[in-house]
């Protein structure tokens, strides 16, 4: 935080209030988020069950620098991190008078558009993980959309006056799917740039099979393997999923994707204290050693589903601070908290710029300060050292000159220029179009000499920048992303720490095909805290005993085979309000 | 990639990263010149336009002559950048 270093900022105790929910009643309440000893905690109080705190994040001078407010002389906001997005209309009037997070639909209280879709492909899984909300033998029945209900959620996100750009792929475990290359195919023919799947790599870790597995799905679609990856030791990841040596498991997942020309892999780490964290510096060893294939880590702290006592809470929080800290630590500084990270918000007005200036379709990271922090690693080809990628720009003056630059320009996107119009019609119209193009090419002149004057070095990834700033287009960044390694924290909510500003900014939003032949979309944290069970009843289907005992889930591999037939079979019951098991 | 490996009494290897030096630098730059690769191969790439091709070149130079210029403002330089800001903004 160097740049709040010496400010006023620090000094003052952080303070704002909020509404959360309940823990207990999930009744919504009002919430206050303090700053008590060098941290940041949320308190709030239940008429009916009480008071409950719980920790935002372990470091108050952190937190207030992704709150940061940038003031011109005269005190006013020039910009901030908090942001609202250019929300797409809302899919429902809500009816609930309690308001946000109960109108989930999504209702018009929601501030931001959705930037990445997910859809639970099944909940079918060949793991048994103790902290994992999706599971068919937990459940006590089968979610598993079919191909005719998919293709509605994706319909659904992409004919949104601002589409979804990217869709995510989860479950339980996606590829059980035997039709997933086909889903993947639809997603790419419903017009979404990235297609990625949330995976614990079964299909593509087969011995038998994975490598062509992985070519179909490449060559159908998808872009990106989202792969959980907890800890380069097996005893790790033992602890994690509860399965012995999954360690060449994860290896042939890397193998078959490189073989396959697959060479976009995140590895997604479940952060559990005492578990781990003390591997976050191992992952991105890893990552850095399979750089030809691995383009990202995301950590992911765990997220406290259930009830559970103060002292457990304790105990098990951990924040995206906390991440931050271990990073710090395990890279010896190198990945600083003092200037590494950003929140994910930062890029919204260089976004709009470039997608405005490029014509093409904007990514809205809108999403609120506390979802995710990240930070980029390139090698500097002159030391041929891995560093922070704020060693090639000046981020902050970067951000300042964008923020300055789309508030001069932003009407000009909705309000383009009209002179000839009114005195030479249909030819007026004509001319302005030739009018807005030579404006559009001096205000890119403009920008991309802005970005230039704020740019530290030359080299190859540079070039691949210039690219992204002239046309914003997807091939662009996927060049940019294979040059460099993403490193990001995003850190999910619960009942506990709920923060309904955050529910109201989120962009990873989940699609459910209901049986009136609508589709349900809520933002990731309020599905699975709020709406996850009730939904899901609604769309279950009944469970066989076949599709139930089809994995041995201490091992991970599949025993009992299970046909498309039988999926079909329970099809015909799906939407009968399937029922849970001890029901 | 300098690192020392420690195990910890639970038999866990942690590598302790001493600093971040890539014996792979080349690896990366080659991982984005074959994404870049692997694109062009489509007629309609962004990466087959001469005319951004070209600007792109334009824009390498100017950021070489940039870096340069630079070094040679020293502590003069976030005056002119100010100015140079406030000129890019102008009329706007």
């Amino acid at each position: 935080m160097y740049h709040l270093d010496g400010t006023d900022v620090l000094e003052e105790k952080y303070y704002h209030k909020t509404k959360s929910i309940c823990p207990v009643c999930q009744d919504k309440i009002d919430a206050e988020i303090v700053e008590e000893e060098g941290e940041i905690w949320i308190k709030k109080t239940c008429p009916e069950h009480g008071d409950f705190k719980d920790k935002i994040s372990s470091s108050a001078k952190y937190y207030k620098w992704t709150h940061f407010a940038q003031r011109d002389e005269n005190g006013n906001t020039e910009w901030e991190f908090l942001k609202n997005g250019e929300a797409n209309p809302p899919d429902k009037q809500g009816d609930d008078p309690r308001g946000c997070p109960y109108n989930c639909g999504l209702c018009d209280e929601h501030l931001s558009t959705c930037s990445l879709v997910l859809i639970d492909l099944t909940n079918r899984c060949n793991f048994n993980c103790s902290f994992c909300y999706a599971n068919v033998r937990r459940a006590g029945y089968l979610i598993e959309p079919s191909l005719e209900e998919l293709d509605r959620i994706m319909k659904h996100f992409r004919n949104k006056p601002i589409p979804a750009p990217a869709i995510m792929f989860a479950g339980g475990e996606p590829t059980v799917r035997a039709d997933f290359p086909e889903i993947c195919k639809m997603a790419k023919d419903n017009g979404f740039k990235e297609v990625i799947c949330a995976t614990n790599g079964f299909g593509f870790q087969k011995k038998k099979g994975g490598l062509e597995f992985t070519k179909e799905c490449f060559e159908k679609g998808l872009d990106t393997l989202y792969l959980q990856f907890d800890g380069i030791n097996n005893a790790t990841l033992e602890k994690t999923r509860g399965i012995n040596n999954l360690i060449p498991y994860k290896e042939r997942v890397i193998e078959n994707c490189r073989k396959a020309g697959l060479t976009s892999i995140v590895l997604v780490q479940t952060v559990v204290k005492g578990i781990t964290d003390v591997e976050v510096g191992n992952v991105i060893q890893y990552a850095i050693d399979n750089i030809d294939v691995v383009r990202g880590i995301i950590y992911q702290p765990v997220s406290l589903c259930g009830r559970i006592t103060a002292e457990d809470m304790q105990e098990l929080r951990i924040t995206n601070a906390d991440v931050i800290k271990e990073v710090d630590k395990q890279t010896n500084g190198k990945i600083g908290i003092d200037n590494a990270w950003y929140p994910l918000s930062t890029i919204v007005e260089l976004g709009r710029i470039i997608a405005f200036l490029a014509d093409v379709e904007p990514i809205e990271f809108t999403c609120h300060p506390d979802c995710g922090f990240a930070t980029y690693l390139v090698v500097d080809p002159d030391s041929n050292e891995m560093v922070p990628i704020i060693d090639y720009f000046d981020p902050l003056k970067i951000v300042d000159f964008s923020n300055k630059f789309w508030e001069k320009i932003k009407n000009k996107e909705k309000e383009p220029i009209k002179f000839f119009e009114n005195f030479l019609g249909d030819f007026g119209k004509t001319l302005d179009k030739g009018v807005n193009w030579l404006d559009k090419q001096q205000l890119r002149a403009r920008f991309l000499a802005g970005m230039l004057q704020y740019t530290k070095k030359p080299g190859k990834l540079m070039e691949m920048f210039t690219r992204i700033l002239l046309n914003g287009e997807w091939e662009s960044i996927s060049a940019f992303t294979h040059g460099s390694l993403l490193i990001g924290s995003m850190h999910f909510q619960d009942a506990y720490n709920l923060d309904i500003e955050r529910t109201k900014r989120c962009v990873v939003h989940f699609g459910v095909a209901m049986p009136d032949g609508s589709v349900f979309e809520s933002p990731f944290c309020t599905m699975n805290t709020l709406h996850r069970s009730r939904i899901e009843k609604i769309v279950a289907k009944k469970l066989t005993a076949k599709v139930e005992n089809e994995f041995d889930t201490s091992k991970g591999v599949k025993v009992g085979e299970v046909t498309q037939q039988d999926l079909m079979q329970q099809q015909e019951v799906a939407h009968n309000g399937g029922t849970k098991k001890e029901e | 990639m300098s690192q020392e490996e420690v195990v910890t009494k639970d038999g866990l290897k942690i590598r302790k990263l001493v600093d971040l030096k890539a014996s792979t630098a080349e690896e990366y730059q080659e991982a984005m010149l074959h994404r870049v690769e692997h694109f062009s191969k489509r007629k309609d790439s962004v990466f087959n336009d001469f005319v951004e091709n070209t600007i792109v070149q334009g824009l390498k130079l100017a950021l070489n002559a940039k870096v340069e210029i630079d070094k040679m403002l020293g502590d003069n330089k976030d005056k002119v950048h100010k100015i140079l800001e406030n000129v890019l903004l102008f009329g706007l």
